[in-house]
């Protein structure tokens, strides 16, 4: 089971052992290349995966079967789709802003890789060991609202303007539960580090610790990624798709893209801060379990999209700000209590 | 307590995702209408005598026929058309019929491609080489 | 020169959008996202049926009528029918009457079924939606095995009905009466007792009793603000006086109300197919009726109670076979004016969500 646990190390270091001096710049950059390219690639099939899941989870709930033409019970779909992305024809309508039309879904895909990048999938398996891990998390998915925000703008359509200013409403506002709802967790591990992180939670995974974190962190990753009940930009009833009315082809297939890797990053990130990453029983290895965990969370975020409806606007405001927030801040403070607590018993009883 | 009505909705999606299906899958297993269903229309070209019920019956002017005198001065029918495109499924042509030649059928399968070959011609049309899958009453 | 402050800006929802029920369109006003003024513009579905009227015979605008509040099926011919009845002064069998009775009731469920989904659409509640259509298939399979149809049966005629009910018909319609409490519970579940749900539609677009009494709104939408008038009561029509069920009264006048009034409204048509399957004797299914149908010149005014509201059907005869003028009254299109009567003040996501509990049917409104 070692040997399955670490292989995709062991490779790595086969790739450094291919140079001469195993640490030099060369080495360095050819295996931070391949990583990169790992990365997108996991991101592009996580994404059109996702999406054929999405549809299937979507049928199933209403006793239909989804999509079942392609391939055996229709599991091939995701190709189609790409297939289709690709072949649309680019249109940018005439009184766009050019740059900031172009630009906008770019920034989004670009922002939803930085944040793969610091995620442990295994045992030493991440691509670079930030000790700054979560607050970096934080400062680079804050970009994505000022992407959603461009493209709004530029767009020069009324129904996106609305979406874009939807957006940076809803994101800002639910980014200081997500923010704090984690500050317990780095409370009690005393780093930032993601390694770290996961290594302390050997004996207990954190949910137990901080059951009301969790949930708090769930809802406003949901938030976050704009699925519903907080899916207000893309309306759909109302105003048609947001921000994202005026794109077509693979423009939009960017957005689709970094709308699911999202998911993935948010639900990767819940998965090493409180289930306990890639720690399980022996008989599967580390980054498999991984993955499963990674399943469950977005399984659930599966299930509250498509029981709930969406919230008014100002109901999600009120929402964030007067029950969410405060709820953080008593979770920080049981927090501050229970370690205080704990380390008085452990010097009384250690001695 | 709040988010009971929450926890109830979970509880029934869940239920229903590991449940059967419903749909059936269209065209490996093709439904069997009932029998008065009014899909499409049928003539039998011998019950017909010409009378020219149908044609007033129906309220959108569908149905055109044309027949010549015989040599013992009975009706006998030549042409017989409908013009689906505007045809309402009402059902009242086959109503009136008094010999009932002209009755219901359930093929449902009667999209074409032109519009010219929504005008049916019903003698051709009623020939069993041209009669198309689906049963006919 | 600069404008200082915001400024007010006008949206076209146009005929062509996700959550207009059919093609409406709406010039919204808006401020923010708060709408000051709704101008609704209709007839974008106008067909001319009260102008086709005049040069068709009466049996040959029955199928016409079925496509005015496409929904419900055969409800829309009950009026039809006993407005030229009464000009004709026709008896039906017992037969056909409680065969009228039970398909009107059968329309007025599905379409209250279609409100209720497209209401849950309208929030993004695709759940609802498909378990409330899940449950129409079976009252459209009813409709096929008996009519021909699904949608626009045909089935009532000029003195009774055309066709008798075939053998599988009754054990059909019994257990989907047996089913019934079980769905409404679903429904119930999924979405009247979601708290996002009562939180999106609860105290959302009032409608006050006097206004709406003013404005002549009729239907659920009138019951739902405190006023007890149902036409099945205030001048019983067909056999409905034999019947015992209650006509449901809700007084919160707002969104979530006019939703749940439909949920009970089915409950009490399940109530009345009970006790019509249960009395429904044997014989003829129509009247010895002439086979040319002439009235006596001369005018008829007769009101039903659709499911969208009160149907008046006025039909003047200059004693020949096709009338003279069919003037039709619907409920929907009278409805529309409520909208713009109480949008002010709302966002536009309440916009929607009120635009789908008026429950119009643009077959309906532009006739």
């Amino acid at each position: 089971m070692d040997a399955l646990n670490n292989v995709f190390v062991n490779i790595a270091l086969a790739i450094r052992g291919l140079f001469v001096d195993s640490h030099s710049f060369g080495a360095d950059l050819t295996i931070n290349v391949i990583v990169f390219i790992m990365l997108f690639l996991i991101m592009v099939v996580a994404a059109l995966f996702l999406s054929l899941v999405e549809r299937k989870f979507a049928h199933w709930v209403s006793q239909r079967s989804g999509p079942n033409r392609l391939g055996p019970h229709g599991w091939f779909q995701f190709i189609a789709d790409a297939v289709k992305m690709l072949g649309k024809e680019d249109i940018t309508p005439v009184n766009v802003d050019k740059f900031l039309f172009k630009m906008a879904p770019m920034m989004l895909v670009g922002v939803t890789l930085m944040v793969f990048g610091i995620i442990p999938f295994g045992e030493g398996m991440v691509a670079i060991d930030l000790d700054l891990g979560i607050f970096y998390f934080f400062a680079v998915s804050s970009l994505s609202t000022l992407a959603m925000l461009m493209a709004g703008w530029a767009s020069n359509n009324k129904y996106s303007l609305l979406g874009g200013l939807r957006a940076v409403a809803q994101m800002i506002s639910y980014e200081i539960p997500l923010l704090l709802s984690l500050l317990g967790v780095v409370m009690i591990t005393q780093t930032f580090n993601l390694s770290s992180i996961i290594e302390a939670q050997k004996t207990i995974p954190f949910i137990f610790l901080q059951p009301l974190a969790f949930a708090i962190y769930l809802i406003a990753g949901i938030a976050e990624t704009n699925r519903a009940p907080f899916d207000h930009i893309q309306g759909e009833q109302e105003i048609v798709a947001g921000p994202f009315t005026e794109y077509s082809g693979l423009r939009w297939g960017l957005f689709m893209l970094a709308e699911y890797g999202n998911v993935v990053a948010t639900s990767a990130i819940a998965v090493t801060m409180f289930l306990g990453g890639w720690y399980g029983p022996e008989f599967l290895p580390g980054w498999l379990w991984f993955i499963l965990k990674i399943w469950l969370v977005i399984f659930l975020m599966m299930w509250v999209r498509w029981t709930f409806v969406r919230m008014r606007i100002d109901h999600l405001m009120h929402f964030a700000w007067k029950i969410l927030l405060p709820l953080t801040l008593v979770n920080i403070f049981l927090t501050g209590l229970g370690i205080y607590v704990y380390d008085l018993l452990i010097a009384r009883i250690g001695g | 307590m709040f988010g009971k009505g929450l926890l109830k909705g979970l509880s029934i999606t869940i239920k229903r995702l590991y449940g059967p299906n419903l749909t059936e899958y269209y065209p490996e297993v093709k439904p069997v209408l009932p029998s008065r269903t009014r899909s499409s229309m049928v003539l039998e070209p011998e019950k017909c005598i010409s009378c020219g019920l149908c044609v007033n019956a129906c309220p959108n002017q569908v149905i055109s026929l044309s027949s010549e005198k015989d040599e013992k001065n009975k009706k006998v029918l030549k042409t017989y058309q409908m013009n689906m495109g505007r045809c309402l499924l009402c059902g009242l042509c086959t109503e009136a019929c008094p010999t009932k030649a002209l009755k219901l059928c359930q093929v449902y399968e009667n999209a074409v491609y032109h519009r010219e070959e929504l005008i049916w011609d019903m003698i051709a049309r009623s020939k069993p080489a041209n009669m198309s899958s689906g049963k006919v009453e | 020169m600069t404008i200082e402050g915001t400024q007010e800006y006008a949206i076209n929802m146009g005929p062509q959008h996700p959550s207009t029920h059919g093609v409406f369109r709406m010039v919204v006003h808006l401020d923010g996202e708060v709408v000051t003024g709704v101008e609704p513009k209709i007839g974008y579905l106008h067909r001319g049926l009260e102008k086709m009227a005049e040069s068709r015979t009466y049996t040959q605008f029955i199928p016409y009528t079925d496509r005015l509040d496409y929904l419900a099926g055969p409800h829309n011919s009950l009026g039809y029918v006993q407005a030229v009845e009464k000009m004709m002064g026709i008896e039906l069998p017992e037969r056909a009457e409680y065969l009228r009775v039970i398909f009107a009731e059968l329309g007025r469920i599905a379409s209250h079924l279609v409100m209720i989904a497209s209401g849950s659409l309208d929030i993004c509640g695709w759940t609802p939606w498909s378990y409330c259509f899940r449950d129409r298939e079976r009252i459209l399979d009813l409709f096929e095995m008996t009519a021909g149809n699904r949608m626009t049966p045909n089935y009532f005629r000029i003195g009774g009905v055309s066709h008798d009910v075939p053998d599988e018909f009754m054990p059909a319609l019994k257990s989907f009466l047996d089913d019934m409490p079980e769905m409404l519970e679903e429904y119930q579940g999924i979405f009247f007792g979601n708290e996002i749900v009562q939180s999106r539609m609860k105290s959302v677009g009032i409608l006050p009793k006097e206004l709406a009494e003013n404005l002549l709104i009729t239907g659920a939408n009138l019951r739902a603000s405190g006023v007890q008038y149902d036409v099945r009561k205030a001048e019983p029509y067909s056999i409905y006086d034999r019947f015992d069920f209650n006509v449901p009264v809700l007084y919160g006048c707002d969104t979530y109300d006019r939703h749940f009034i439909r949920l009970l409204e089915i409950q009490e048509s399940s109530k009345i197919l009970r006790q019509a399957l249960k009395d429904i004797p044997d014989g003829p299914v129509m009247a010895k009726v002439p086979k040319v149908i002439k009235p006596p010149a001369g005018k008829v005014y007769h009101r039903v109670e659709n499911p969208k509201g009160e149907m008046g059907w006025y039909i003047v005869s200059n004693g020949t076979t096709k009338p003279a003028r069919v003037r039709i009254r619907t409920g929907a299109f009278v409805n529309v004016q409520m909208l713009s009567a109480i949008i002010a003040g709302w966002k536009i996501q309440d916009l929607v969500t009120i635009f789908a509990s008026m429950d119009l049917v643009l077959g309906e409104v532009d006739k």
